[in-house]
């Protein structure tokens, strides 16, 4: 099974909680999903729409036809219904808006129902979302279930006045148009999946790497991760802190984890932008930090509730003079969880920021993740605070170090052969030491010697070197090299996109393979080249107009590559668009 | 118990007769008075010649960038809620690169101690004119004079929170030292503004010009009371700088708002682990 359900409706009339509740609905009868969210920068009044595409298999993207579109209005259908085909299911209410054409058309009463039930016209979309649930085959309880869930707190009576309106759409469609019904959404066996967001992973992942202190400024399409943290902080204990501006949000991250606490930061392009002299104080004092930024089109405000990834290079360079930074780009829901995770411990271990780069395409769409993989992913999981010494905590068995130290000198910034330096817990008793924005001496103070100074800048350069042979990873491929015709390169979220397309090339007998990088920044030269040394036709693929991972896999590693297809009208890339411009 | 020279680093590369040095002076006093060690008091410094007691003063600390040690100081007391944490900046730092981080760290009722530096100059950068200069200051980045009126530093701390605002002199090493003290055992967010002269740079606001100006507040004073207060706040625009604490007043701290570290700083807590109880909710 294979199909694509989408609603679409004015901004403010709950497309965007229908559409999840929709994708939980597919995962709970035991089907993978893929969402994608179509919303501007409104409150009320713009047009929104939320696509779930539905199989029994991975799926990774959406797919170009709709099978199943719920109009809550007439624009939605003006909107959506080039992806449409005569086999296509159309919900409306004919009373709303004429439909004209050549669908399976599906006309069910939401003003009437709405009317006899006296309902809101909020409540036009569970209506909906019930006779869409019959057409396909779901079935009605697990909607009624998920009603209950919502409404736990409202109690009874609201419980069950919602329900009716789920019921009365749900039995509507289903004895009137008997000729039409399917069984797309019959139950499988559920395995348990979850339905979530990248930045959902982004949250639980630092939860998971035992991050204490997260602080934001709200900027889409981050913030929904400040929401969730904040939600959680009674149960997990982390503070969250929505500070006055993100300048506020990174400095205060960068003294909490001075004094020892695992620390994030969540921001959009803009709001990173202000943290960057900041980035530049994290590299100089070598304190952990992790920043999350969900990537949106620019420059400036651009389009907020869009996507694009535009920008690598800029969180690659961020920050004035030079210091080492890790910049991380996960491809999918998983990956967001085993990065973050890792981001974490790489912090720690290199004391230098490390950077996880989403976009709002990966940010906002739910993807299945199976519960088991996480289980068993939390179970593997090792926090690696690295040289942080606390005597308090000492552990040797999780990689701590308990160090002698002899006088009240501590030397915070000792030269050492992988240029990682100790760093004892501040506060402990009998020493002192300071994290110094300017350049220093071993045990901190300020200097301007040139030899101090060479010194320390070689220390913090050899980080790279130390990162690049212990935790730097090669890209992954997908498919077969040898045999692929055609090799996609791409980085972080594009990666479900690229997938979907090496089917449809399998389809027409191409074979392709996709290298793709989720270890974005730095590079290792001597690794990367030979995966290139193959006379293929390579492709590189990314949302923006510049092609920037192709400039700097090109600084990093001298491989340019000259075929590029690129797509930065704030959408993500659609498979078929590859395929049409291969 | 520790000693002055315990917190004793670096001599100081301030100015012969820079305000500075008193207030260095008086700082280590206070911390040695209050029974702290190097240990046990956190230190972030601004950007400035403020700044720059970095390595003179002995303590866990971060020489910060410009105008944003606040939000240094912040993080680290919501990480160790129970440490010292006192921010050390000068004003252009304080209340112009990082005005909009006083305002917040006020309204917020941190419990950090905030020592500004007053000399409404920019002394390391040589001499331009800082955001608490009377209008009309000559300076280098204002030759004509400065169009704006002073900022009203203990007038905006006041309204925006602050419980605990209080103005010294460092032509008064005593005074300081207990002001500072009592600075740091407030629980909450306080702030001594030093009236310091600079020797280099600012020839009109010198020893003289503030020994003329500055008045104890009388004993009998109400520190309690904010409508006084804000009368005293603003005798600066006649000229007149009343010292002492102005205003204090005991009020939660936003640290004591946060049930998730009643009982246990938030670096000593044991790691959350019920992961699934988060999961729940995406099935």
């Amino acid at each position: 099974m294979n199909f694509t359900w989408k609603i679409g409706g004015e901004a403010g009339f709950g497309i965007m909680t229908t559409g999840l509740v929709f994708s939980k609905i597919a995962s709970r009868s035991g089907f993978h999903i893929f969402d994608y969210v179509e919303y501007p920068s409104l409150i009320r009044g713009g047009h929104n729409a939320y696509e779930v595409h539905v199989a029994d298999f991975e799926v990774t993207h959406l797919k170009p036809i709709v099978d199943i579109l719920i109009c809550l209005n007439k624009e939605t259908f003006e909107k959506h219904s080039s992806n449409l085909n005569k086999d296509s299911f159309v919900i409306y209410d004919k009373k709303e808006f004429k439909l004209e054409g050549d669908y399976k058309k599906i006309d069910v009463p939401f003003k009437k129902i709405l009317a006899e039930l006296k309902g809101q016209g909020v409540m036009k979309n569970t209506i909906a979302l019930g006779a869409s649930l019959a057409i396909i085959g779901g079935e009605i309880n697990e909607l009624l279930k998920i009603i209950t869930e919502q409404f736990e707190k409202k109690g009874e009576e609201i419980i069950s006045f919602n329900k009716k309106f789920a019921e009365a759409g749900f039995n509507y469609a289903k004895s009137n148009y008997k000729k039409f019904l399917t069984n797309w959404l019959t139950k499988k066996n559920p395995k348990g999946s979850l339905v979530m967001t990248g930045n959902d992973a982004f949250s639980l992942g630092s939860i998971i790497a035992d991050c204490r202190l997260y602080c934001a400024y709200p900027m889409t399409p981050s913030s929904s991760v400040l929401s969730t943290l904040a939600a959680w902080q009674d149960k997990t204990g982390m503070v969250v802190r929505h500070a006055e501006d993100e300048i506020s949000v990174i400095n205060t991250a960068l003294g909490s984890s001075f004094a020892g606490a695992r620390s994030a930061v969540g921001t959009s392009g803009g709001g990173f932008a202000l943290m960057v002299e900041s980035i530049s104080l994290a590299g100089i004092t070598e304190t952990p930090i992790v920043i999350f930024i969900a990537q949106r089109p620019g420059p400036a405000t651009g389009m907020p509730t869009w996507t694009e990834q535009g920008d690598l290079l800029f969180a690659v360079h961020a920050g004035h003079g030079e210091f080492p930074k890790i910049v991380l780009a996960p491809g999918d829901v998983k990956e967001m969880i085993e990065l973050t995770t890792k981001a974490f411990n790489l912090a720690d271990i290199y004391q230098t920021p490390v950077i996880i780069l989403s976009d709002m395409l990966l940010s906002e769409s739910h993807r299945s993740l199976e519960k088991k993989w996480l289980d068993d992913f939390v179970k593997r999981y090792e926090i690696d605070r690295g040289k942080l010494i606390n005597n308090s905590k000492f552990n040797p068995a999780k990689g701590g170090t308990k160090l002698q130290i002899k006088s009240q000198n501590f030397l915070r910034y000792k030269i050492t052969n992988d240029g990682i330096s100790h760093r004892l817990m501040a506060g402990t008793p009998g020493y002192f030491y300071q994290a110094n924005s300017y350049e220093h001496l071993e045990d901190g103070h300020t200097t301007e010697e040139s030899k101090e100074r060479l010194k320390q800048v070689n220390k913090r350069n050899k980080k790279t070197i130390t990162y690049l042979t212990k935790h730097f990873q090669l890209p992954k491929t997908y498919g077969d090299i040898n045999q692929a015709e055609i090799i996609f390169v791409a980085w972080g979220s594009i990666k479900g996109s690229i997938l979907e397309t090496q089917k449809r090339l399998l389809e027409k007998g191409k074979k392709s393979a996709l290298i793709h990088f989720n270890h974005t920044y730095p590079l290792d030269k001597d690794k990367i080249i030979p995966l290139f040394k193959n006379g293929k036709r390579h492709i590189l693929v990314e949302n923006n107009s510049q092609g920037q991972f192709g400039k700097l896999l090109q600084q990093e590693t001298g491989i340019e590559i000259k075929e590029k297809i690129l797509n930065y009208d704030g959408r993500p890339i659609w498979p078929e668009e590859i395929v049409r411009k291969i | 118990m520790s000693l002055i020279q315990d917190f004793t680093g670096y001599p100081p590369t301030w100015c012969p007769g820079c305000g500075n040095h008193g207030i260095g002076i008086a700082l280590k006093s206070a911390l040695v008075g209050l029974g702290l060690n190097p240990s046990t008091v956190f230190a972030v410094f601004g950007i400035g010649c403020s700044g720059n007691m970095n390595d003179f003063l002995n303590a866990y600390a971060i020489h910060a960038l410009h105008g944003r040690a606040i939000p240094n100081a912040i993080g680290i007391k919501i990480a160790n809620h129970q440490t010292k944490v006192i921010a050390i900046v000068g004003d252009g730092d304080c209340y112009g690169e990082g005005g909009n981080h006083f305002l917040h760290a006020c309204r917020g009722n941190h419990d950090i101690t905030v020592v500004v530096h007053d000399n409404s100059v920019y002394g390391l950068t040589t001499g331009q004119v800082a955001p608490t200069a009377r209008k009309g200051y000559k300076s280098k980045s204002t030759p004509a004079g400065i169009i704006e009126v002073p900022i009203n530093p203990l007038a905006l701390a006041l309204t925006q929170g602050a419980t605990f605002v209080a103005q010294v002199f460092a032509g008064n090493v005593s005074q300081m030292i207990e002001i500072i003290k009592l600075a740091i055992q407030h629980r909450g967010f306080s702030l001594v503004n030093v009236l310091q002269p600079c020797v280099s740079f600012n020839k009109i606001n010198n020893y003289q010009y503030y020994q003329k100006r500055v008045y104890f507040l009388a004993n009998e004073y109400q520190k309690n009371n904010f409508e006084l207060a804000m009368k005293k706040v603003v005798e600066v625009n006649k000229e007149k700088f009343p010292l002492g604490v102005i205003y204090q007043v005991e009020k939660p701290t936003f640290t004591d708002q946060l049930p998730q570290i009643k009982k246990e700083v938030l670096i000593e807590k044991d790691r959350f682990t019920d992961f699934s109880s988060l999961v729940k909710e995406f099935t």
